[in-house]
């Protein structure tokens, strides 16, 4: 146990090869690290180029409500 | 009797940003991210920006650090049948109740010389638009990519929206 609500669980055992697998209340997200670790390398390489040009009149607050909504479902 | 509340410190703040020059806004449009953003863990405000003639990006402008700026877009604006399936944790750790309640950002990555971009499908960054708490969400289902490649000739691109 990990805290009162996570769980390390022995999912399969191989030769020497041992499975975990994570149990934990859907409230906590669980995610193994290198996803985590690419989705930090994306963001700072999204963060690090600079817009292609600096415009003249500055940048405008956006209204994230009239944004397009995603295609309603049939 | 009818009564609206005002919020008198609702003031606009001026900033001459890095990147972008003068921006205005005011308190009311600060995003706030609670679990900041990997890679950023520690900033927690945010404003959303356009640049004049370049509308179809949203720039997430740090206020804590304002060097920082991330641009994204809406996914759907490019891949239409973009169906992200929000985890538990996210729905209700941002309070949201209906699609309405919320909008939808994707992060771009424009590779230097402007010649290929793509989007990160795998981990929109979702935003609560009546509370403005945001956060960026990885997604358990659907397969998605973190480094989707943009097609060179996408719908709304073409049409420089």
């Amino acid at each position: 146990m990990i805290g009162d609500d996570v769980r390390i669980v022995v999912v399969a055992v191989d030769r020497d090869t041992v499975k975990l697998g994570i149990e934990a209340p859907r409230t906590i997200p669980v995610h193994r690290s290198e996803v985590y670790e690419e989705i930090q390398r994306t963001n700072r390489a999204a963060a690090g180029e600079p817009p292609p040009a600096k415009p003249a009149e500055g940048a405008k607050v956006v209204d994230l409500g009239k944004g397009r909504k995603p295609p309603a479902k049939h | 009797m009818t009564q609206t509340i005002v919020k008198a410190t609702d003031r606009e703040i001026t900033l001459d940003l890095p990147r972008f020059g003068t921006c205005t806004y005011r308190e009311s449009e600060v995003l706030t991210f609670p679990w900041g953003l990997p890679g950023f863990a520690s900033l927690r405000r945010f404003i959303a920006l356009n640049l004049a003639g370049q509308e179809r990006f949203v720039w997430l402008q740090s206020l804590d650090d304002p060097a920082v700026a991330l641009p994204t877009a809406d996914p759907w604006q490019i891949f239409e049948d973009y169906a992200p399936q929000l985890p538990p944790y996210a729905t209700s750790s941002l309070e949201l109740q209906r699609p309405e309640d919320f909008a939808t950002l994707c992060v771009v990555v424009v590779s230097p010389g402007a010649v290929e971009m793509t989007m990160n499908l795998l981990a929109p960054i979702v935003v609560n638009l009546r509370t403005r708490v945001a956060r960026q969400v990885t997604l358990e289902t659907g397969g998605y990519s973190v480094q989707e490649p943009i097609p060179r000739k996408a719908p709304a691109a073409a049409a420089g929206a």
